[in-house]
């Protein structure tokens, strides 16, 4: 027969401080946990989200992004008339030349970062579909204005809604922010293509471009066709793969978590383990009284591991909890939360915690709880009756 | 002193639980080195380029925005200027196209040695980087992540320009946390004009290396006003100017880094003092009896301490020692990476281990002091009536 599960709970509840201090152990861990993992997953959505799985990426062969890819006019115009390209309500091919240059931005803090600053042509925002304008308005061409992305609003001297931002060889007003469901291209300010080749002095006028398929089938055919063109030397790949590929750079970062994660929890598991031994010796003539009422080792075994399980449910709870609210905390402290990309240019990303984040630190918890647990439960399990009863 | 017997038998009364409190604080401490020396990377990396007199010369506009090559020249002939080299980002990718996993610059091998004479480069492998057109410096962090030797040919492809390079390695930086590779501009110019191109006329980066600590400032004075109203204009800065810019994008992740390192500390408490609250809840008739003959409250309260300090002293030595362990092995295997920067040098400082030592000791022994005094305090009654 099993010991009610109210036992243990209660058990963890006899010595108050002791739990909490088991438990806050294991939540200042699942704390820990939870805001790298948040840090990283945030970061991992950013770049991921940024791509549409109906797009291609067309760049230089060799390049590793479109800040150091480059495209001749002739290309441009040569593959905007392939077939299996998407087309708008005017039949016009959803072919988005651009051009990407990283200048500086002065920061409100007085520091300076490269942003990705990208030229683009009004068919931009139909091929990127989820950019879209949630204050003023899209920038008018030749009229060196800008829009910003939610990012880089209010990050940088100038980026907000009617006052001018300084980069490159000269001063643009910001005539819009735009969002793009928390994708990078929010780290982005887009600007006329025309004009920024102009302002950089680029020989060619595009660095890359990113097209609409018309189907998954045309995707592959128009894919292949690129990359087999000897003529142009360029490169098509998804952009959902090309975005997947830039977020690699966070995995070293997962490698980094994982170790912290897998200390931190030994360490937490060594903690709760102390204070399972411990009560397993305090309650020595207890289990002796209930081996010798003929509850079984396995019941007693299982009621020592439920009450280190619920000390870590308990810690993980907690933990949960803080680490919602510092999250939401420092998103207000620091906002966005910057990071050097690969391709060198800063990326804002906004630190949530999400499910992903807390399932991960429930395992850990879990685990924690376990582990710490079995050593005293067994010990527990097999104390000779008679030899603990004899200490009562 | 002459407790010293007693506070060890004490520890090894339970040696199950010492040896998982001292296990938890010496992982906790081996967590709050590992994180410290993230930040401590980034800190020592520009310290050590606060005395040097090197200037950054780049484009106003951002690194990104070339400038002329011959814009070195003039900047060379300024008075002041000891020397200077240009430096042009190759993006060269080894092994995996498309993927730049150390920073390459085609540079000027012939002043090298003069704008960096404080690199711990070998005087004959300078010689032959300036011998070779195909030759190649490459920084002992690079060497050591690929396992490189010097006199092996390996091949860079570049994400930037439309070339494949082939390089001899001649030599090595002889820094363990120097990522880069330098090897000669003249040979990726050659290399373009082989492709019917017009050939390298730009340069991403001067380095200029001021002869007078004192002229710094007048220098880079000189070199902005001499590009004013020109097709580049140029933005000097100190080297530690430009590096702490450079990454100033890492501060977010520093933050999180030092908030995680504060919530592990806090771990030490807790675990420490759980630990030393079960010691004296268990031995209350025993501190009982040792009132009951004569120790004084001073007495029983500094040998309680002095077992959580001693264990968290232990814990914390071993976890300074693993951590340096650690960290050994975290730099062969991360190596350079453009999310990490400085901070993927795991570098312990003295200030990293003594943090480590002081977060043990003080933090472990004043988790002691609550249950400690506790025990202290009781009276002698109060605690025989508990136990009989």
């Amino acid at each position: 027969m099993p010991l009610p599960l109210s036992y243990s709970l209660r058990n963890v509840r006899a010595r108050p401080t002791r739990s909490a201090m088991t438990a806050g152990v294991i939540a200042l861990v699942v704390i820990a946990c939870t805001l790298f993992l948040g840090l990283i997953s945030s970061l991992k959505r950013t770049l991921v989200t940024s791509g549409d799985p109906r797009n291609l990426v067309v760049m230089r062969k060799g390049s590793d992004n479109d800040g150091a890819s480059q495209i001749s006019l002739a290309a441009y115009q040569a593959i905007r008339y392939f077939d299996g390209i998407a087309r708008d309500e005017h039949d016009r091919p959803l072919v988005s030349p651009e051009l990407v240059v990283q200048p500086f931005f002065r920061t409100r803090a007085g520091g300076r970062e490269n942003v990705l600053v990208r030229g683009v042509e009004p068919v931009a925002l139909q091929v990127h579909d989820t950019v879209r304008i949630v204050a003023g308005r899209m920038f008018a061409p030749s009229a060196h204005e800008v829009v910003v992305g939610r990012g880089v609003a209010g990050r940088y001297a100038g980026a907000e809604l009617g006052n001018t931002v300084e980069f490159g060889r000269g001063q643009w007003r910001v005539v819009g922010v735009f969002d793009a469901g928390g994708s990078s291209f929010e780290s982005e300010v887009w600007v006329d293509a025309r004009e920024l080749g102009n302002d950089a002095k680029r020989v060619y006028p595009y660095s890359g471009i990113r097209l609409r398929t018309a189907s998954a089938a045309d995707r592959q055919r128009l894919e292949d066709r690129i990359d087999n063109d000897p003529k142009y030397a360029l490169d098509a790949q998804p952009e959902t793969e090309y975005y997947a590929r830039q977020s690699e750079s966070a995995n070293s970062l997962y490698v980094l978590v994982v170790g912290i994660a897998i200390l931190a929890g030994v360490g937490a598991g060594f903690g709760a383990s102390n204070t399972m031994y411990a009560a397993v010796q305090a309650r020595t003539a207890e289990i002796g009284t209930l081996r010798a009422l003929g509850f079984s080792r396995g019941a007693i075994l299982a009621a020592f591991q439920i009450e280190a399980l619920a000390l870590a449910g308990l810690g993980f709870g907690l933990g949960a909890a803080a680490s919602y609210g510092l999250s939401a905390l420092l998103a207000a402290a620091v906002g966005g939360i910057a990071f050097g990309a690969s391709t060198f240019t800063t990326n804002v990303v906004a630190l949530r915690v999400g499910a992903a984040d807390l399932i991960g630190a429930l395992v850990l918890a879990v685990v924690i709880g376990v582990c710490g647990g079995v050593g005293p439960a067994w010990r527990a399990a097999h104390l000779r009756p008679i030899e603990a009863l004899r200490k009562a | 002193m002459k407790y010293a017997g007693l506070v060890l038998a004490n520890l090894g009364r339970n040696k199950l639980r010492t040896v998982l409190t001292g296990g938890a604080i010496m992982l906790a401490v081996v967590l709050v080195c590992l994180l410290l020396t993230m930040p401590a990377g980034l800190d020592a990396l520009l310290d050590a380029l606060a005395s040097n007199t090197r200037i950054s010369v780049h484009n106003k506009a951002g690194i990104v925005y070339p400038m002329p090559h011959a814009f070195t020249r003039k900047v060379r002939q300024l008075d002041g200027v000891a020397a200077a080299v240009s430096t042009t980002w190759f993006g060269g990718a080894y092994e995996e196209a498309g993927r730049v996993t150390f920073p390459n610059f085609a540079v000027e091998v012939e002043h090298i040695r003069a704008v960096y004479p404080d690199y711990p480069i070998a005087p004959e492998q300078l010689a032959d980087f300036e011998r070779y057109r195909d030759a190649a410096l490459v920084g002992r962090q690079t060497m050591q992540k690929y396992r490189w030797r010097i006199g092996e040919r390996i091949t860079l492809r570049s994400t930037v320009w439309p070339v494949d390079l082939d390089f001899r390695i001649v030599g090595e930086i002889a820094d363990e946390h120097a990522p880069y590779l330098w090897f000669n501009r003249e040979y990726l110019d050659q290399a373009l004009r082989a492709t019917g191109r017009p050939g390298l006329g730009i340069t991403g980066m001067i380095w200029a290396r001021a002869s007078d600590p004192n002229r710094v400032n007048a220098i880079m004075r000189e070199i902005d006003d001499m590009s004013r109203n020109s097709e580049a204009e140029t933005a000097c800065e100190t080297e530690k100017s430009f590096f702490s810019n450079f990454f100033g994008s890492l501060q977010g992740l520093v933050t999180i880094i030092l908030i995680v390192t504060g919530l592990v500390t806090l771990c030490i408490v807790f675990i420490a003092a759980n630990t030393a609250s079960m010691a004296v809840r268990e031995r209350s008739g025993e501190l009982a009896v040792l009132k009951a003959i004569g120790f004084g409250r001073r007495v029983i309260f500094g040998m309680l301490l002095a077992e959580t300090a001693v264990l968290s002293v232990v814990a914390g030595v071993t976890g300074v020692l693993v951590a340096v362990g650690l960290t050994r092995a975290l730099r062969v295997f991360a190596g350079w990476s453009p999310a990490l920067g400085p901070l993927g040098n795991f570098l312990v400082t003295p200030t990293v281990i003594v943090d480590g030592l002081f977060v043990s000791l003080v933090v472990g022994m004043l988790a002691g002091v609550v249950p400690s005094a506790g025990a202290a305090r009781k009276s002698v009654v109060q605690a025989l009536h508990e136990v009989f």
